[in-house]
């Protein structure tokens, strides 16, 4: 999208609703903004129907936020919980068949980079737990070790949460479930590890409780993913309403995990470390 | 019956908290002239999560 398109003609201006115009007027494309501009500029996503108190929407507000050029960017995602905020951002989306994500993001990337010779595109892919760890897990694999130039976001909220809370392969050992009642048997997958042995130049996992965090990983893993090769997020981002606990507790929820099992860490190899500090 | 989030201004010190912690987009404003923010209430889904994060209290979520 650029933002010759989105302006409108001026003789139609006042036909278009508010909400558009208030896009045009103080969207985020004309000047950089960040996660502490938040509140200050009309933002990218509208409203959406996730439940009241959701994670997945927290972290999907961050991403958006913090998204280095909102107007070279193509998100791409998946069917999940995921999917009902993303529609709804003014940025350019393509959903995808359940778990081919990663496949139609390397054809986009490669595609951009002909029709774009002198410019950066950013394929951004942001999608949940299942679409990543569970049924896309061997597309999402090989687009790195393929070294695909695209940045992978996981918004982890350890649920099925859109079709009533099935145990995904990223739930906790022992979680009970709505329709795991007995309690998962296996341990979580542990996607962050195979990224960093599968060719990420940059992988970081981070909770919602921890917004700045979040906003410097998805910079840093957009910038990298532009000239290095591709990268990696996990943002735990719990769900109220399968997980069972009141819809104020989320933060709450998420920064207890970061004591215990979701601890922040970052990965960068020596190439992406270099590239960011000539920046 | 629906809750919508309440700001008390004259405890509100404009930090910004409540505004990184909202899951919904475009429900808080932050007016840097005051330096408080402001709740749009037709937006707000009640979850609590600002009043929850706010250091002051100045946050409520009520019915309406």
């Amino acid at each position: 999208m650029s933002t010759k398109i989105i302006t409108p003609v001026r003789e139609f201006a006042d036909l278009l609703p508010q909400e558009y115009q208030d896009l045009v007027a103080r969207g985020p494309y004309f000047e950089p903004k960040g996660i502490e501009d938040l509140g200050t500029f009309k933002e990218i996503i509208e409203e959406h129907p996730h439940c009241a108190g959701c994670g997945v929407s927290l972290g999907i507000r961050l991403v958006a936020a913090s998204l280095p050029s909102p107007a070279d960017t193509v998100i791409i995602g998946t069917p999940g919980c995921s999917f009902f905020g993303l529609t709804q951002t003014a940025v350019n989306y393509s959903n995808t068949a359940f778990g081919n994500q990663n496949a139609v993001a390397s054809g986009l990337k490669r595609m951009l980079r002909i029709r774009y010779p002198d410019q950066h595109k950013d394929v951004v892919v942001l999608v949940g737990d299942g679409g990543i760890a569970d049924i896309g897990l061997d597309l999402t694999l090989h687009s790195w070790f393929r070294r695909e130039k695209v940045t992978t976001i996981m918004v982890d909220n350890e649920v099925y949460g859109n079709t009533g809370g099935q145990e995904s392969g990223m739930s906790k050992q022992g979680q009970v479930l709505n329709m795991a009642p007995v309690g998962k048997q296996f341990p979580k997958i542990p996607v962050f590890e195979m990224a960093k042995v599968s060719g990420c130049a940059y992988a970081v996992r981070v909770t919602v409780a921890s917004p700045r965090k979040v906003g410097r990983a998805v910079r840093n893993a957009i910038l990298v993913a532009r000239e290095i090769g591709p990268t990696y997020i996990q943002i735990y981002t719990p769900c109220p309403t399968n997980l069972k606990f009141p819809p104020n507790r989320t933060l709450e929820v998420a920064r207890e995990a970061e004591k215990d099992y979701y601890a922040y860490e970052e990965f960068i190899t020596e190439e992406a470390a270099n590239y960011l500090a000539r920046l | 019956m629906y809750a919508v989030a309440k700001v008390d201004t004259e405890k509100c010190t404009g930090c910004k908290l409540c505004i990184l912690t909202c899951p919904d987009p475009n429900v808080f404003t932050f007016y840097k002239e005051v330096k408080k923010v402001a709740v749009n209430e037709n937006r707000c889904k009640g979850c609590g999560l600002c009043a929850a994060a706010c250091p002051k209290e100045a946050l409520a979520v009520v019915s309406v």
